[in-house]
C-alpha cells in the first residue's frame, strides 16, 4: 500500500517549512522512525522522522524549497514491509491513504478560534451563527457554480423567487471576509473540462514564495524609483578587448560584472544603500559584507542566488560566479547557502527587454539597481549630435532610509565608474 | 539529619558519586542491594527511552507538542523509589519517570499529548494528579493536600515538582510559607534544569540557590546533584521519613540539566552554547550510574536488546493511543465542574451548533 506522508504542523500552528536536507534517497528501505529530512521552521530546526517503513517512492520538494503544512513529503511504498505493517492495519477503500499529519490546526480558524474564557467577553454571536447555519435555497447549477468560485453559497442573499441563489447572485457576491478556503480546507482546484472561461492550477512553491516575498516588501517598505541613463561606449571597448581573454577561460564576459563591480564600490560609498532598518530596536543595521544577489529568470521563476563578498572578487571571478549560480538556477540546484545574506540586489532585466523599470525590493535589503536594455541612440556630445551607448538605470530604494539626495549620491558616482571604468581602477 | 550538614546558605550540596562513578562520599552511599540498583537504572533506561519516541512521535505528526525529560532520569527514579501506592504525586509536566513509577502507563502519556481527556484518568496509578501546565499552582495543591492528610491524620506523604522558573511564581511562595505554618507532610523537588524555558537561573533570582529560599519558610532545604541517583535517593529518603513522621514539609534543590529542547516547540540552539551542552553531557544520569554499576562489578544484561524490548512495548502501547476513539465533546466540558457556570454551557450548545452546521454543510 501506499502511504503519503504530509509534512505534520510540528511547532504549535506553523505554516510551513524549508527542506535543508534529505537524508534518504528514491528506491531506498527505511525503517519507521528513521529521519527523513531536516527541516527549518518559524520555531526550530529538526529532523523529521518516518511514521512509516517501507520504500520511498516519492520526495516532493528540493533542498531549499517551502513545503506548507499538511502538503506531501515523501510516499511510501509500505508493501515491503507488509509483514510487520498490515497487522494492526484497518482495511482501506482508497489505496492511496493519506497521513493525518496536520495536527494542532483547528478545523475552523475563523470565528470560533477564540471562545471567550468568561462572561465579560461574551458576544453578540447569536445572529451570525443563524446567518451561518441557514442553508440557502438554489437549483443543483448555482451550487455547482458557487463551488467553483469558492463561494459559499450559504452566505449570498438570494434575489430569485423565493429567495433563490440565482447565478447573477453568486456572480455579483464578494465575501467580507476570506470565504470557504478556511472552511473547506483547500479543496485542490482542479483543471476545468474545455470551453470554460477559467482554468485553475495549483501555485507552484516558487511561485507561492515570489508572491509572498513580493508582497511583503511592497508592504513593509516605501518604495521609490530613480531612472539615469549613462553612456558606456568606453565600457565597451574594454569589453571588447578582455572578451578573447575570458573566452581563453571559457567565461562569458557580459557587461554585468562590471555593474556588480560598480555597484559594490560606490555602495561602499553609501552605506545606507548596504544596510537595513530595525524599527522594532530603532536602529540602523549596516553590513560590512557586499553579498550582491542577482536576480536570474527560470522557466519555474525569479529565484535571486547570492554573490558572496563581491568587493573582494575581480570581474573575472564575478563573471564565473555569476555563470555558475545561473547555471544551478537553471537546473533548480540551488542550496539555501546559495541564496541567503544577500545585502544588495542587481537585476538585469534588459538582456530580455525593457528601458525602465520600478523593481521591487529584496526586502529587508535597501535597494536593487535595475538594469535596461542597452540603447545605441542620439546623444550630445560637445555640443554635436553623435551617435552614443546608453545604458538605463533603474534605482529602487527603500525611502525609509535612504533620502532622495543620497540616492541621487549614488546613481550619480555609479555613472562616472561605468561611463569611465578607469576611475574605478583608481579608487 | 543530612539536611543540617549541607547548608544551602553556605551553597553546599549533596554528591555522592562522581561524573565517573567513584564514590566521594563512603559513609553517605545508600545501602541498596544488586536487584535494587539494576531496577532503578533500568527505570532510568526505559525513561529515556520513551521519552525519545515521544520525541520522535511528535515529530511525525501522531502527537501535540511534548516536553522531553531527557537528563533529568536520576530525580525521577529516586522519587520513584521512595514514593509509595498511597502517597501523592503532584507533578509540573516534566516528571514522567516518577509518573511511571507511579503506574502511569506510556498509552495515557500518549492520549495525553494528543489532546484526550483521557490521558488524564490514570487507570493504575493511585493518587496522581494529572500534569499541570499552568506554573506553579500545583505547589498550592500539594500544600492543600498536605493539610487534608495532616486533618485525616493519614500516613501520605505529598511530592510535588516544580521547575527552577516556577519558584519565581507567588504560587511557590505561598504553598511553602502554608507548608511551613502548617508543616504539612509535602515534599518539594524544585528541578533546577538551569533554564526555564529560555531564561537562565541567573536571571531568574539573586538568591546563592534555590534550596536557601527555604530559610525564609521556616523548613529545612538542601541542593542535591540531581544527576546522582544515590545523592536524590539519600536526599529522598532523608525527607520522607522527616515528612511522615509528622515534622512538617522539605525542599529539596535537584540541580540538573535539561538536555532536550523545553518543549518540542522549542529551539535550545537559539540561547545556549554547545560547550555549556558538552560540559554538562558529562555529568549524563546514565552513564554515570553504569560506570558505578560496572566500577562494582554489576551488570546490566545486553542493554541494547533491553532497549529493542522497550520501543516494541512503548510502540504498541503509542498504536493503542492512536487508535483509541476519539473523544466526546462532553470530555472537554464535563470533568471540572458539578454545576456547569452559564459560560460554559453556552460554549457548549454553540459548538453543537457548530457540529450541526458542519454536518448540513455535507
Amino acid at each position: 500500500m501506499r502511504y503519503i506522508f504530509n509534512f505534520p504542523d510540528i511547532g504549535e500552528g506553523l505554516e510551513e517549512g524549508t527542506i535543508l536536507e534529505w537524508y534518504v534517497s528514491k528506491g531506498q528501505l527505511i525503517k519507521a522512525g528513521q529521519p527523513l529530512v531536516n527541516m527549518e521552521t518559524d520555531k526550530v530546526v529538526t529532523d523529521i522522522p518516518s511514521p512509516r517503513a517501507g520504500i520511498i517512492v516519492e520526495m516532493f520538494g528540493e533542498v531549499g524549497e517551502i513545503v506548507h503544512v499538511g502538503k506531501p513529503l515523501v510516499e511510501i511504498e509500505t508493501e515491503a514491509e507488509a509483514a510487520v505493517e498490515t497487522t494492526t492495519e484497518t482495511p482501506k477503500t482508497m489505496l492511496i491513504e493519506e497521513g493525518a499529519a496536520v495536527m494542532g490546526t483547528m478545523e475552523l480558524a475563523g470565528d470560533n478560534a477564540a471562545l471567550p474564557a468568561s462572561n465579560e467577553g461574551a458576544r453578540k454571536d447569536t445572529e451570525s451563527e443563524e446567518a451561518v447555519v441557514r442553508k440557502a435555497l438554489a437549483t443543483p447549477l448555482a451550487r455547482a457554480m458557487a463551488r467553483e468560485m469558492k463561494v459559499d453559497i450559504n452566505k449570498v442573499t438570494g434575489t430569485g423567487p423565493s429567495g433563490r441563489v440565482t447565478k447573477e447572485d453568486i456572480q455579483s457576491y464578494s465575501p467580507a471576509s476570506p470565504p470557504t478556503e478556511i472552511v473547506e480546507q483547500a479543496e485542490p482546484a482542479l483543471p476545468t473540462a474545455s470551453g470554460d472561461l477559467t482554468t485553475y492550477e495549483p501555485l507552484s512553491q516558487i511561485r507561492k514564495a515570489i508572491a509572498k516575498n513580493m508582497l511583503n516588501s511592497k508592504q513593509s517598505t516605501a518604495h521609490m524609483t530613480l531612472f539615469e541613463e549613462v553612456e558606456i561606449s568606453e565600457l565597451m571597448r574594454i569589453r571588447e578587448k578582455l572578451k578573447k581573454t575570458f573566452a581563453d577561460k571559457n567565461v562569458k564576459l557580459t557587461y554585468l560584472p562590471f555593474v556588480v563591480k560598480a555597484t559594490v564600490q560606490a555602495l561602499k560609498q553609501h552605506r545606507p544603500l548596504n544596510s537595513q532598518i530595525d524599527l522594532e530596536h530603532d536602529r540602523m543595521v549596516y553590513k560590512n559584507r557586499y553579498n550582491i544577489a542577482i536576480a536570474v529568470d527560470t522557466p519555474e521563476g525569479l529565484v535571486v542566488p547570492v554573490i558572496k563578498d563581491a568587493d573582494k572578487l575581480s570581474i573575472l571571478q564575478i563573471a564565473q560566479k555569476i555563470a555558475e549560480l545561473s547555471d544551478k538556477a537553471r537546473y533548480r540546484k540551488l542550496t539555501m547557502d546559495d541564496m541567503k545574506d544577500g545585502t544588495f540586489t542587481i537585476t538585469n532585466y534588459g538582456s530580455i527587454g525593457g528601458i525602465f523599470a520600478t523593481p521591487v525590493i529584496n526586502y529587508p535589503q535597501a535597494g536593487i539597481l535595475g538594469i535596461g536594455r542597452l540603447l545605441k541612440t542620439p546623444i550630445v556630445k560637445d555640443d554635436q549630435i553623435v551617435i552614443g551607448n546608453v545604458l538605463p538605470l533603474s534605482l529602487s530604494l527603500d525611502h525609509r532610509i535612504v533620502d532622495g539626495g543620497d540616492a541621487s549620491r549614488f546613481i550619480n558616482r555609479l555613472r562616472e565608474y561605468l561611463s569611465d571604468p578607469a576611475i574605478m581602477l583608481i579608487e | 539529619m543530612i539536611f543540617n550538614d549541607f547548608n544551602p546558605q553556605e551553597d553546599k550540596i549533596l554528591r555522592i558519586i562522581d561524573n565517573d562513578g567513584n564514590v566521594l562520599n563512603k559513609e553517605l552511599l545508600p545501602d541498596l542491594d544488586n536487584e535494587t540498583l539494576i531496577k532503578a537504572y533500568k527505570a532510568m533506561l526505559y525513561t529515556r527511552t520513551a521519552d525519545q519516541m515521544a520525541v520522535s512521535y511528535q515529530r511525525q505528526g501522531r502527537m501535540y507538542t511534548f516536553p522531553p525529560n531527557l537528563g533529568q532520569e536520576a530525580i525521577h527514579a529516586a522519587a520513584g523509589m521512595i514514593i509509595r501506592e498511597e502517597d501523592w504525586l503532584v507533578p509540573a509536566f516534566r516528571e514522567l519517570g516518577v509518573m511511571l513509577a507511579k503506574g502511569v502507563t506510556m498509552k495515557e502519556i500518549f492520549l495525553y499529548y494528543s489532546g484526550s481527556e483521557h490521558g488524564s484518568n490514570f487507570k493504575q496509578a493511585n493518587h496522581v494528579l494529572p500534569i499541570c501546565v499552568p506554573i506553579g499552582s500545583q505547589f498550592l495543591h500539594a500544600t492543600g493536600i498536605g493539610y487534608s492528610i495532616k486533618y485525616q491524620k493519614k500516613d501520605e506523604v505529598v511530592f510535588p515538582f516544580i521547575g527552577d522558573g516556577g519558584t519565581s511564581e507567588g504560587d511557590f511562595s505561598e504553598a511553602l510559607n502554608f507548608a511551613g505554618v502548617w508543616k504539612v507532610p509535602v515534599i518539594y523537588t524544585i528541578q533546577n534544569n538551569q533554564y526555564a524555558i529560555s531564561v537562565p537561573v541567573k536571571s531568574q533570582t539573586n538568591s546563592i540557590n534555590l534550596a536557601v529560599k527555604a530559610v525564609a519558610f521556616g523548613i529545612p532545604g538542601i541542593k542535591v546533584d540531581g544527576n546522582d541517583f544515590f545523592a536524590m535517593y539519600v536526599a529522598y529518603k532523608e525527607a520522607f521519613d522527616y515528612a511522615r513522621a509528622g515534622n512538617g514539609a522539605v525542599l529539596i534543590e535537584a540541580l540538573t540539566y535539561r538536555k532536550g529542547a523545553h518543549t518540542t516547540s522549542d529551539d535550545p540552539t537559539k540561547y545556549r552554547t554547545k560547550e555549556e551542552e558538552q560540559e554538562w553531557d558529562k555529568t549524563d544520569p546514565l552513564p554515570r550510574m553504569k560506570k558505578y554499576l560496572e566500577n562494582n562489578g554489576i551488570r546490566i544484561e545486553e542493554e541494547e536488546k533491553l532497549i529493542e524490548e522497550y520501543k516494541l512495548e512503548i510502540d504498541n502501547q503509542f498504536s493503542e493511543a492512536e487508535n483509541f476513539p476519539p473523544y466526546e465533546l462532553d470530555d472537554v466540558f464535563g470533568y471540572m465542574y458539578t454545576d456547569m457556570p452559564e459560560i460554559l454551557e453556552k460554549q457548549k450548545a454553540d459548538y453543537k451548533l457548530f457540529q450541526r452546521w458542519k454536518e448540513n454543510r455535507k
